[in-house]
């Protein structure tokens, strides 16, 4: 029996679009809601407490949800005058929300990246538990570098 | 000249598989018995390294001496199990030896969640270090289990125990049998 498989990461992470320090906060979500991850880099306002602050970013990660099967997210990201928010939705439920700079470019490939990192670090973590908070410091620490790198 | 490219199995299917394993036996089979449990997965273990060990050494001439053999499953070996050979070895020249392998692939996505769920404020740390570190090192009685099963097959009667003072770094301690 021969194992086999390919590198640690793949794909590769996508080549920065802008430097500096652009990235803000990232959620991510799972099929029912719960908010498995939140960092944050770079808040200028904290006008709510955590709940509603979760609560409110999964309400509008509800906008792309497909009504039927086969319908395609359309969604992607909006921008506003201070800020600009990228999401990414799985198949599996998994919904990834990242929070930058408004002049920032497409965000799409890196929240691939992020995601893969997900897969990775938290779910072939055998000492994770699917569904709770997520407390790993391999993935935080990676995700961490990443998002720094990016933006 | 064997064709390498055959029949082949998905690096994430064993992960999971391995995974599952040490799940299983710890909290179904041998629940509150982690000692059975750690000799089931370690026999396992045994009868793989045995079969592996005659697959990977087909067209080999026999070994002169221990470190020959020791040297093999450094190399070739961990090369076939783990696409890398073992970083570093050490020996007291008396039947001990240390594999070290820098990063091992199976405990590479092992995370330990440095907070604590629930106990006394105490020792809160040390209570959630010591429960983390058991349930990782459940999941080296397999490669311990690997490695003693092939030394056995090439003749060489010995235990096999796990270090993991330093993830994600790994020390495997031979101790042949004299």
């Amino acid at each position: 029996m021969q194992f086999f498989g390919g590198s640690e990461i793949s794909p590769s992470p996508p080549a920065p679009t802008v430097s500096g320090n652009n990235a803000h906060m990232v959620y991510v979500f799972n099929r029912n809601g719960v908010c498995l991850l939140y960092r944050e880099w770079n808040r200028p306002l904290h006008t709510l407490n955590a709940q509603q602050d979760h609560k409110l970013i999964a309400e509008r990660g509800n906008l792309g949800v497909p009504q039927l099967p086969g319908q395609g997210c359309s969604f992607h990201s909006f921008r506003t005058n201070t800020y600009k928010l990228s999401f990414m939705e799985t198949p599996s439920g998994i919904k990834i929300i990242l929070v930058t700079h408004p002049r920032t470019g497409d965000l799409r490939d890196s929240l691939k990246y992020i995601y893969n990192l997900y897969v990775d670090y938290v779910m072939k973590n055998p000492l994770y538990r699917p569904g709770s908070p997520i407390r790993s410091d391999l993935f935080i620490t990676t995700l961490d570098q990443y998002v720094r790198s990016i933006a | 000249m064997t064709e390498k490219k055959g029949r082949e199995v998905s690096e994430s299917c064993v992960d999971s598989l391995l995974t599952e394993m040490v799940s299983t036996y710890c909290n179904r089979f041998y629940a509150n018995k982690p000692e059975l449990a750690a000799r089931r997965i370690e026999a396992i273990g045994y009868q793989v390294g045995h079969q592996l060990s005659e697959r990977y050494t087909m067209e080999r001439p026999r070994f002169n001496d221990h470190l020959e053999a020791i040297k093999f499953i450094c190399k070739d070996f961990w090369s076939e199990l783990f696409k890398k050979q073992i970083d570093n070895l050490k020996t007291n020249h008396r039947g001990t030896f240390v594999l070290q392998d820098n990063r091992f692939r199976w405990l590479s996505r092992i995370s330990i969640d440095p907070s604590l769920e629930n106990g006394d404020s105490q020792d809160p740390s040390a209570m959630a270090e010591s429960k983390a570190a058991q349930a990782t090192s459940m999941h080296l009685y397999f490669p311990c289990g690997i490695i003693r099963g092939a030394l056995s097959n090439l003749g060489i009667p010995c235990a096999v125990s796990a270090d993991i003072s330093n993830l994600p770094a790994c020390s495997f301690v031979v101790r042949i049998k004299a």
